[in-house]
């Protein structure tokens, strides 16, 4: 294709993105290194709130627990994705695209939606609570929710999607002679899949991983509704500090420890999958 | 037998919290429990009697709507483009232009936020319309993508040899052949907007609350089954958007499979 209809069918898309998200981001660098007095911004260079944030225990351990959960989120959206696109992947069964439905209706039911349904199961007069209750199986409400079990669980079940499709991405792609190839030599279907499907599906693991990782981590949602305030991560910080508290430059330089983090993140998921345009996810 | 059993358990562990939200909109009882306590369509009512329920319902199909539009007029051109061109730091580009959808939206929000301060077009129309386009232009790219890799250009020369206009060629045979994934890449990015939860959180106002945004705050001080209704209401929205994009494109190569 010409240069001259090049440009002026990808002009206005690249022109929005310089404009009203690389521009935004550059400034918000710029207001993390600012200074705030009675509301004005100075626009000065100072690393003040970077070192307020690391030499603070408080959010020292914040950063922690932010990652310990994303840990965890990953780990176990792994365990339940993995059998799930395992199945997807390799069935024949004529409910394919209903059991496709199922696993893309999540991901666009929005957030809220599928926070209040964990609310709805978890809340100490939630589902599971009245009914162990009135059978009297207990006696006071089990702590399910408004802590990281509740926040863990719900973050699990909001990003399991996007590993799922991460995974089959991958499995698919699997030639199925290989399986075989191995069989016939004698290795029995477990030593198969453990040396020759689990290995080649690596890729579809670590991309997975990483997507779900940096989903779980810069979630604050979860944490909102159903941690109810009680579980601090740094995304929580990040929108107090801005919508709550109005320090910008110190909001900002939280948003930009998470941005630093994500873009680690996004660049090795790119490197990894090398396919920046292909799929949904 | 074993991968069987977990798998359909898996299964019900993704469709609970939906399943048990749609059966709390219909039943009676302030507080769902089970058995329920008898159908009930007064949480339905309730959803379409309150005025700021309304106007949120208003505000984000609109939204939605001029969303969809733009992000598929300008997520198109530009993937015809991307698809093809041969030129040095494409892959860069690649990256940059989807980045919007890999960078956790409440980075793009916050900046959002204070860039629109900044300029003075803060919670106004046109920030949370151009904030929204931003967002979702990537998914557009993405569908559209998937089907114009299948094109064959010969198609489009050939066209162009028969005398055509090279514009005339790309309306009427390129776009013929990709409008599966143009349609289905629409209606993706009007559900991704009219579920838009994190990006609008920072770019809304008093006077201009999208639905989510209405049920955030509503959740956040009671706990009635409306609630429900109103998300029960959504999810059948979402549910009608994946059966028109199953039936544009089809969802094993939507989802690319």
């Amino acid at each position: 294709m010409r240069r001259g209809p090049g440009a002026v069918l990808l002009g206005p898309y690249v022109l929005l993105l310089l404009l009203f998200f690389l521009t935004p981001l550059v400034l918000m660098l710029l207001i993390s290194v600012s200074r705030q007095s009675f509301g004005e911004l100075e626009w000065t260079v100072t690393l003040h709130h970077y070192a307020r944030f690391f030499s603070d225990s408080y959010y020292l351990s914040v950063l922690w627990d932010t990652l310990l959960l994303g840990l965890i989120t990953t780990a176990c959206a792994l365990l339940l994705g993995y059998p799930i696109a395992y199945h997807l992947s390799f069935t024949r069964s004529r409910w394919k695209p209903m059991l496709i439905v199922f696993i893309l209706s999540p991901l666009l039911v929005g957030i809220v939606i599928r926070c209040y349904g964990w609310m709805i199961l978890l809340a100490d007069r939630g589902l599971i609570n009245a009914t162990l209750t009135e059978h009297g199986w207990i006696t006071k409400p089990l702590p399910l929710m408004y802590n990281k079990f509740g926040v863990t669980l719900a973050l699990v079940h909001v990003f399991l999607p996007f590993m799922v499709l991460s995974l089959t991405g991958v499995l698919k792609r699997i030639d199925p002679q290989l399986v075989e190839a191995s069989k016939t030599l004698g290795a029995s279907p477990r030593r198969a899949f453990f040396e020759v499907t689990l290995p080649l599906s690596l890729p579809g693991i670590l991309a997975g991983s990483l997507l779900v990782f940096s989903l779980a981590i810069s979630s604050f949602v979860v944490p909102i509704l159903v941690g109810g305030f009680k579980v601090h991560v740094l995304p929580m910080i990040v929108y107090e500090q801005v919508l709550s508290v109005f320090d910008w430059p110190f909001g900002a330089a939280n948003a930009f420890v998470l941005l630093v983090i994500s873009i680690v993140l996004i660049a090795v998921y790119i490197k990894v999958t090398e396919r920046a345009l292909r799929g949904i996810v | 037998m074993i991968l069987r059993v977990s798998v359909a358990l898996i299964y019900a562990f993704m469709l609970l919290p939906l399943v048990i939200v749609v059966l709390a909109a219909f039943n009676a009882g302030n507080y769902f429990t089970f058995p329920p306590q008898g159908f009930s369509l007064k949480w339905f009512a309730n959803f379409f009697n309150r005025r700021e329920f309304m106007q949120a319902l208003w505000i984000s199909t609109e939204v939605a709507f001029w969303t969809a539009l733009a992000s598929t007029v300008i997520g198109t051109a530009a993937a015809v483009v991307l698809v093809r061109a041969r030129f040095k730091g494409r892959d860069l580009l690649n990256a940059f232009v989807t980045s919007p959808l890999l960078l956790p939206q409440i980075l793009t929000g916050v900046a959002l936020l204070q860039f629109y301060t900044l300029l003075n077009m803060h919670a106004s129309y046109a920030a949370l319309l151009i904030g929204h386009i931003v967002v979702t232009t990537p998914y557009v790219i993405r569908t559209v993508t998937a089907t114009l890799t299948h094109f064959d250009v010969a198609l489009e020369e050939a066209a162009q040899s028969l005398g055509a206009h090279p514009v005339r060629a790309f309306f009427e045979i390129t776009l013929g052949v990709i409008k599966p994934g143009v349609v289905a890449g629409a209606i993706f990015a009007f559900a991704i907007s009219f579920d838009n939860f994190t990006l609008s959180l920072f770019l809304t106002s008093a006077q201009l609350t999208p639905l989510p945004i209405e049920l955030f705050a509503y959740l956040k001080y009671s706990f009635d089954p409306t609630a429900a209704a109103v998300s029960a209401f959504a999810i059948g929205v979402a549910l009608v958007l994946v059966l028109g994009i199953a039936r544009f494109m089809g969802l094993e190569e939507f989802t690319g499979f």
